[in-house]
């Protein structure tokens, strides 16, 4: 092949990351080329924005070396990799709200004069930029009064104004409607014909093969391969970028599932622009949400769990006679007195106190029934059972903070055990945790239901929401797309739902 | 370009519309409040406030606080009675804002000591250190520093033009300075401006030193207009300069703010004290009603929180 007789771009060679004890990118390698448009694609945590960060020296690598033009790049900082010629539009959105859009666009490489900003020069030269990018916006109105879309569209202009030879763009489109997508693949392939080099991140299959050369697929953090465009077909694709074994972690599903109602959500909208969503809970049942990051998994659990208030629709709890109560929006508390408990994804941050023992978290489970006046109910034996039944082997003494990832999610889960809630809304279920404690706690959440509880789970993890639920509903840009059965789901079925064009729709929300 | 709106400067009627109400119930109920020579005591002393609070802006532009400004300035004063020649008052006065800059500025953004944590240990520190150089009120100033501080040049009284010449350098360095940019950047989201390129330790050491050199320098004047130096000299402007900027609109998180403001948060201060002074209440009763006033001030002002 031609192209490849010329120097890379960019070369980045065996390349390992870890944030704590969590690898993100194992020994990758990967090689960028002027002249091309390269995908890098992967799974929900799959490493692509941390690969993406060594190169714009956000994070450094552990191991390894990144070479730029074949000599050994030094990227310690944002502003350097900067400097160095590699331009990154990242995925968190960078503009800041108190500058205007003129002085976001040169944020960081101000003209001056004698010191002074030039600042008639410093608007032109945004104009300049806005009318080659296609964008209008007024270059004095101040960003915090931008839209999303309009904020990414500035973003991108941002990575475009630069000297640079290497463009990252981390999952440009989420926000963009179909005409500004269409604006950003000009500007791309006018990037492509004047030689530079695009890392395109997105999962989204279209644009991949609308846009890119060149794909490359990482998957838990290793480079599982890199093949131009042409020998790939959107099925191909997929299946390099799931098929993992499924390891016998997952407790039995129940033949069969009574049609008791727990938990009903009728035309439940989280935030004003999402669509309604309705749903049922039975008893006995596990249903997972699946969906890419960011569809609105979050904010439909967090509204049913009171952490967030609904902007309109009604939940209502079954109770035992066969009688409902509709669960108020808004208050935690609420809804834990109608027996509807989260546990959080961010156990440390928002579950638990990490500086109190084993013991006293799981009292706050029952002291919510206990009104302020009243002595706290304190029964060892309780503890002792909860902790027996739930195979936690430490001291009840113990501050929660020096346990295991696992402990901690059984301490939070005996907590709400202990106040006898019927209705577990469940994030991230083992993030963090150990493959052992895995299984312990899909084996409890199982006992849960068994019992005649019902959960409801959000999962970045496809392979976990498959062996562990009854049934998976898939969520995209904040809609139930798909409701399929677990016994019968895989990973490409639901990434297919998952993945699915874009609607037109959604854009304009 | 807008830098006026409000979203980013915190200007609101009420910041402007303050002093402008209290100088006109001053001016119509009390003769005293318009002779001159109220009006020059008045100039004289806000000067010091002004020139302390433009700096203490810099730093909650940044989402800082300085609560060290008042034991800097009493150490300046310290020196510049004990310093016969007023250019090395002065240049001891900035070396020592410069070093407690840099040192408040590198706990803040390298060490991650919380802004008021850091600042009181400075403040005790140097509070000390006042005492150990200037036991008890006194000294001399040097005549020249005297003058500079108590004239005035072609009839425009020397205070009111240090206080001009504080406010229009810090509106320059704000508005034309690749570092004033930086300072809003780093306050309206520090790791949205770190990923665009800004040496945000950099910018925030910096404003800490702007505002302890500002400090110094307001040490040095109010020591030349009361002609001596004295170890307890800044102790009420820690707080006072935050209430300045609180009432000009700057918003403590950061990222909003403008000398305008200050400007009108200072003379708001002023007035109030100037105006309860005239009407004969009492001294103890002075800090009731202006704790009352700033409350209620700062309540008008609609809070806008940018950045999230």
């Amino acid at each position: 092949m031609t192209i490849k007789e010329r120097q890379p771009l960019v070369e980045l060679r065996s390349v390992s990351k870890s944030f704590g004890q969590n690898a993100a990118l194992k020994a990758v390698s990967l090689a960028g080329w002027p002249g091309s448009i390269h995908a890098v694609t992967g799974e929900n945590g799959a490493g692509k924005s941390t690969l993406m960060k060594l190169l714009a020296g956000v994070h450094q690598p552990d191991s390894g070396e990144i070479l730029l033009q074949g000599r050994r790049a030094a990227l310690g900082t944002p502003a350097k990799a900067r400097r160095a010629g590699v331009s990154t539009v990242f995925q968190e959105l960078t503009i800041l709200p108190n500058l205007t859009v003129a002085e976001n666009l040169c944020l960081g490489r101000e003209l001056t004069r004698g010191g002074l900003l030039n600042l008639r020069a410093l608007r032109h030269e945004a104009v300049q930029v806005l009318q080659r990018s296609g964008i209008t916006l007024d270059p004095d109105r101040l960003c915090g009064t931008l839209s999303v879309g309009e904020q990414q569209l500035l973003e991108i202009a941002k990575g475009l104004h630069s000297e640079a030879d290497i463009f990252i763009f981390d999952e440009p489109t989420a926000p963009l409607n179909r005409a500004e997508v269409d604006q950003l693949e000009t500007l791309l392939r006018a990037l492509k014909e004047q030689g530079k080099l695009v890392f395109y991140i997105s999962h989204r299959l279209e644009e991949i093969f609308r846009f890119c050369d060149t794909v490359t697929v990482l998957k838990d953090g290793a480079h599982v391969a890199t093949q131009p465009i042409e020998n790939l077909t959107p099925d191909a694709l997929v299946a390099l970028m799931v098929g993992r074994e499924l390891e016998a972690l997952f407790p039995e599903r129940p033949a069969h599932v009574p049609d008791v109602p727990a938990l009903q959500v009728e035309h439940l909208t989280a935030t004003p622009h999402s669509p309604p969503v309705s749903f049922t809970l039975r008893r006995g049942e596990i249903v997972g949400i699946a969906g890419l990051e960011g569809q609105g998994q979050r904010e439909i659990i967090r509204s049913l769990a009171g952490a967030q208030e609904r902007s309109s629709g009604t939940v209502r709890v079954w109770a035992d006679g066969g009688h409902n109560i509709a669960v108020a929006s808004g208050s935690v508390a609420a809804a834990v007195r109608c027996g509807v408990a989260l546990l959080p994804e961010d156990r440390k941050g928002e579950g638990l106190y990490l500086d109190l023992s084993i013991e006293d978290n799981i009292w706050l489970g029952p002291l919510r029934q206990t009104p302020l006046w009243r002595r706290a109910p304190r029964d060892p034996s309780l503890v002792r059972r909860l902790a027996e039944r739930m195979g936690l082997r430490t001291p009840p003494a113990q501050p929660v903070g020096s346990l295991s990832g696992g402990n901690q999610q059984k301490a939070m889960l005996g907590r709400w055990l202990a106040a006898d809630v019927q209705i577990l809304l469940v994030e991230q279920p083992t993030r963090g945790v150990d493959v052992g404690a895995k299984a312990e706690i899909y084996e409890l959440l199982r006992r849960f239901t068994a019992d005649g509880g019902a959960i409801l789970a959000v999962s970045g993890d496809l392979p976990e929401l498959i062996g562990l639920c009854d049934r998976i509903l898939v969520v995209r840009s904040g809609a139930i797309v798909a409701d399929v059965p677990g016994h019968s789901a895989t990973e490409e079925l639901l990434l297919g739902h998952a993945l699915r064009s874009e609607s037109p729709s959604k854009a304009t929300a | 370009m807008t830098t006026l709106n409000p979203a980013r400067t915190g200007l609101t009627r009420y910041t402007l519309g303050l002093p402008v109400v209290l100088v006109l119930l001053l001016a119509a109920t009390q003769a005293d409040f318009r002779s001159t020579q109220n009006l020059l005591n008045f100039s004289g002393q806000i000067g010091a406030l002004l020139i302390v609070a433009v700096g203490q802006l810099f730093v909650t532009l940044v989402a800082g606080i300085d609560l060290s400004v008042g034991s800097v300035m009493s150490l300046a004063s310290a020196f510049a009675a004990t310093q016969s020649d007023p250019l090395a008052a002065v240049a001891l006065a900035t070396a020592l804002g410069v070093a407690v800059g840099t040192v408040n500025g590198m706990g803040v953004a390298m060490a991650g000591v919380h802004p008021l944590v850091m600042t009181l240990s400075t403040a005790t520190f140097l509070q000390g250190l006042a005492y150990v150089v200037l036991p008890i009120p006194g000294g001399t100033i040097a005549p020249a520093m005297a003058a500079a501080a108590t004239g005035e040049v072609v009839g425009i009284p020397a205070p009111l033009l240090w206080c001009a010449a504080a406010a229009l350098a810090a509106s320059i360095v704000l508005r034309r300075t690749r570092f004033g940019a930086h300072l809003f950047a780093v306050g309206g989201h520090p790791r949205s401006a770190y990923l665009n390129g800004v040496r945000v330790k950099a910018v925030v050491v910096g404003a800490y030193v702007w505002c302890s050199v500002a400090a110094a320098w307001a040490g040095l004047f109010l020591a030349a207009r009361v002609a001596a130096g004295d170890p307890a000299l800044g102790a009420s402007y820690a707080l006072e300069s935050v209430a300045a900027v609180a009432l000009g609109g700057v918003q403590l998180t950061g990222g909003v703010g403008s000398v305008a403001g200050v400007v009108a948060g200072v003379l708001s201060l002023g007035l109030m004290t100037n105006g309860l002074n005239l009407f004969g209440v009492s001294p103890f009763m002075r800090g009731v009603l202006t704790g009352v006033l700033l409350l209620a001030a700062v309540s008008l002002q609609r809070r806008r929180i940018v950045g999230m």
